[in-house]
C-alpha cells in the first residue's frame, strides 16, 4: 500500500522531471544562457556564482550551458538507441515466433549470442569499430537491447497465435501479414511499451558511460559523460564540473525510473495488487 | 543433476560457435580498411602490407574465418599489435586485478544486501524500510563513474583516507592492497547491493506469507529463528538468479571501475586496446569476456538446480 502511495507521488515528478528536460533539449538554444563552446580563459574554474549559475570549466565554458545541450545528447541517445531496438527487435521476434522451426532457432540463437556478451563489453567493441561518433554508439546501443525485445515479442506472439480468434482469422482466409498486423501486434504491443519505458533510462546511463570513455560525441561538442570525464582531473579545484552534468544525468535516470515504473504499473496487470 | 549440466552444456554449443563468429566479424565492420584505421597514416606501406598478410586480411574472407577458427581451436587467440605478446599473456597478466576487485566487490554487496534486506523485510512499510528502499533506488540509477568520482571526493581527495587510484597486489602486501582495492570495490559492490537488497525483500515478504512460517510462529520460534532457519533458505532463489541476471552489468561495471581507478585489470585492457585500435586485441580480449560470462552463466544455472530440487527435472 505505502508503497504503491510513494509511486502516485513519485510518477508525477518523474513526468515532470522527463518533461522538462525534453523541453529543455528542445530548446537548448534558447534556454542556454552562453555559447557551450565559447571559452573564456579570463574566467577559468569560476565556482558557481551568478555569472555562471553552475561555475566554468578548465577553459571559462559555460558548465550549465554545456549541461543543458548534453541534455539533448542523452535524450536523443536514450530514445534513438530503444526505438531502434524495439522495431528490429519487434520485427525479429515477430518472424521467429510466427515462422516457427528453423527460422524460428536460427534466429533466437543469434538472439541468445548477443545475449552472450556483457552489454558494455559489447557496445564497447562495436562503437569501436563503427567509429567513435554519436551515432555508431546508437548503432551499437541498439543492437545491444534488440534481444530483449526480440524475445519479449517471439514469446508474445507464440501465446496469441494459439488463441481462438487467430484461427478464426486464419479460417476466414486471412494472410499472415494480415494476421500479424490486425490481431497480434496489437495484442502484444503492452509488454514491449512497458520494456522499452524501462530500457530509456538504461540506455541514456550506456551512453552517458560510453562517451565517458571517450565514445560518442566528440569534444568540444557537450555530452553529460565526456564531461564528466574532463571534470575527472579538476576534482579538488573545481567540483562543480563533475557535479552539474551529474546531477543532470543522476535526477534524470530517477524520473525516467518512476515514469517506467508508473507506465508498468498501468499496463502490466501482474503487478496491480 | 548430471542431465541437467549436460542440457545447458548441448545448448551453448551453437551459442558460442555465433559468439566467436560475430567476433571474426567485429574487425570486418570497420568502415574502410581495418589496417588503415588501426594505423596512423605515416607508417610505411611495406609495415602495413605486412600486418595485412599476418593477419590475413589479403584472402577471401571464409579462408580467413577458417584460418582464425583453427588457430582458436588450439588455444591461439592471436597477438596484440601494440606490444606483438599473444593475447593470452596479455589477459592473464590483467586477471588478478579484476578477480580481486569482483571478490571484494560481491563481499562487500552480500554484506550490505543482507542486513539491509532482511530488516526491510520484517520492519516492513516502517522508515527503516523507506530508507532501504531509497537506497536501492540511489545504487540502481547512480551511474558507475559517478559514484566513483563522488567517493574519490570525499574519500580521496577531501578527508584523504583512501587511495584514488593505482593497484597494490593484496596477496602481497595485505594492508596497502587492501586499501588499493577499497574504493573501487565499494564503487562497483554498491550498485549489486541494491539490486540484491530489492529482490531480497520482496522474496523474503514473500517467504513470509507461506504456511510453514505460521507453523513455525505457532509453535513459539522468536521471529529470527523464524527467519534463519525458515525464510531465509527458501527466499535465497530469487537472489541467486538475480545474482546470475546482474553478472553482465558487473563485468560492465568493472570496465568502467577499473577505468576510473587505473587498475591494471581486464576491463582497463580493453578500453585500452578499443583506443589503441588493437583490434586483434580488442577480438581476443572480448571472445574471453564472452566465454567467460556464458561460462558463469552455465555455472548459475546449474546452481540453480543444485538450490531447488523441482528445476532439475524440469
Amino acid at each position: 500500500m505505502l508503497r504503491r502511495a510513494a509511486r502516485a507521488r513519485l510518477a508525477p515528478f518523474g513526468a515532470a522531471v522527463v518533461v522538462l528536460a525534453s523541453l529543455v533539449a528542445l530548446a537548448a538554444p534558447l534556454v542556454a544562457p552562453y555559447d557551450p563552446l565559447a571559452q573564456d580563459l579570463g574566467a577559468t574554474l569560476a565556482p558557481p556564482g551568478r555569472g555562471h549559475l553552475l561555475g566554468t570549466d578548465n577553459v571559462g565554458r559555460d558548465v550549465l550551458s554545456r549541461v543543458i545541450w548534453g541534455t539533448r545528447v542523452s535524450l536523443l541517445a536514450g530514445l534513438v538507441s530503444v526505438v531502434l531496438a524495439v522495431f528490429a527487435g519487434s520485427a525479429l521476434g515477430l518472424v521467429a515466433g510466427y515462422c516457427g522451426g528453423r527460422v524460428d532457432g536460427v534466429v533466437m540463437r543469434v538472439m541468445d549470442a548477443v545475449l552472450s556478451f556483457p552489454p558494455l563489453v559489447l557496445a564497447l567493441a562495436l562503437g569501436a569499430v563503427l567509429g567513435a561518433g554519436l551515432t555508431g554508439v546508437l548503432l551499437a546501443l541498439g543492437v545491444v537491447y534488440t534481444p530483449t525485445f526480440a524475445r519479449l515479442m517471439r514469446g508474445q506472439v507464440l501465446s496469441i497465435a494459439a488463441r481462438d480468434y487467430v484461427d478464426a482469422a486464419r479460417a476466414l482466409g486471412a494472410p499472415a501479414w494480415r494476421i500479424a498486423a490486425r490481431h497480434v501486434v496489437p495484442n502484444a504491443i503492452n509488454p514491449i511499451i512497458v520494456q522499452a519505458s524501462l530500457s530509456v533510462a538504461f540506455a541514456i546511463l550506456a551512453e552517458a558511460s560510453l562517451s565517458f570513455l571517450g565514445l560518442g560525441i566528440q569534444p568540444p561538442q557537450a555530452s553529460w559523460g565526456s564531461m564528466i570525464n574532463a571534470g575527472r582531473g579538476y576534482l579538488q579545484q573545481a567540483p562543480w564540473i563533475v557535479f552539474g552534468p551529474g546531477a543532470a544525468l543522476f535526477v534524470t535516470v530517477v524520473a525516467l525510473n518512476f515514469v517506467g515504473d508508473a507506465v508498468r504499473d498501468a499496463l502490466d496487470p501482474r503487478t496491480r495488487e | 543433476m548430471g542431465r541437467l549440466v549436460l542440457r545447458r552444456l548441448s545448448a551453448t554449443v551453437p551459442v558460442l560457435f555465433l559468439v566467436t563468429a560475430g567476433v571474426f566479424l567485429l574487425l570486418h565492420l570497420t568502415p574502410g580498411d581495418p589496417i588503415d584505421v588501426m594505423m596512423a597514416e605515416s607508417v610505411d606501406a611495406t609495415v602495413k602490407e605486412t600486418l595485412r598478410r599476418e593477419l590475413g586480411l589479403d584472402r577471401p574472407i571464409h579462408v580467413q574465418y577458417a584460418a582464425w577458427m583453427g588457430r582458436l581451436l588450439q588455444g591461439d587467440l592471436g597477438r596484440s599489435i601494440r606490444n606483438g605478446e599473444p593475447v593470452i599473456e596479455n589477459v592473464s597478466r590483467r586477471l588478478r586485478p579484476s578477480l580481486e576487485l569482483a571478490f571484494f566487490a560481491m563481499t562487500i554487496s552480500l554484506l550490505v544486501a543482507f542486513p539491509v534486506g532482511i530488516v526491510s523485510a520484517i520492519r516492513r512499510n516502517t522508515a527503516i524500510d523507506r530508507a532501504g528502499a531509497t537506497f536501492a533506488l540511489f545504487g540502481i540509477c547512480m551511474p558507475n563513474f559517478l559514484l566513483a568520482l563522488l567517493l574519490i571526493f570525499f574519500f580521496g581527495v577531501t578527508l584523504r583516507w583512501l587511495p584514488i587510484s593505482g593497484y597494490t597486489d593484496p596477496l602481497e602486501e595485505p594492508w596497502n592492497g587492501v586499501r588499493s582495492l577499497a574504493l573501487p570495490a565499494i564503487t562497483l559492490g554498491l550498485a549489486l547491493a541494491a539490486v540484491v537488497t530489492r529482490t531480497l525483500r520482496s522474496s523474503l515478504l514473500e517467504a513470509l506469507t507461506e504456511d510453514y512460517v505460521r507453523t513455525a510462529r505457532a509453535k513459539g520460534l522468536s521471529e529470527w529463528r523464524v527467519i534463519w532457519g525458515h525464510v531465509l533458505k527458501n527466499a535465497l532463489i530469487p537472489v541467486v538468479t538475480v545474482l546470475g541476471l546482474q553478472l553482465g552489468t558487473l563485468i560492465g561495471g568493472a570496465v568502467i571501475t577499473e577505468y576510473v581507478f587505473a587498475l591494471p585489470g581486464v576491463g582497463r585492457l580493453v578500453v585500452d586496446a578499443v583506443f589503441a585500435r588493437d583490434y586483434p586485441l580488442v577480438q581476443g580480449v572480448v571472445l574471453l569476456i564472452a566465454v567467460g560470462f556464458i561460462v558463469s552463466n552455465l555455472v548459475v544455472d546449474v546452481l540453480y538446480g543444485w538450490i531447488d530440487p523441482r528445476i532439475r527435472s524440469r
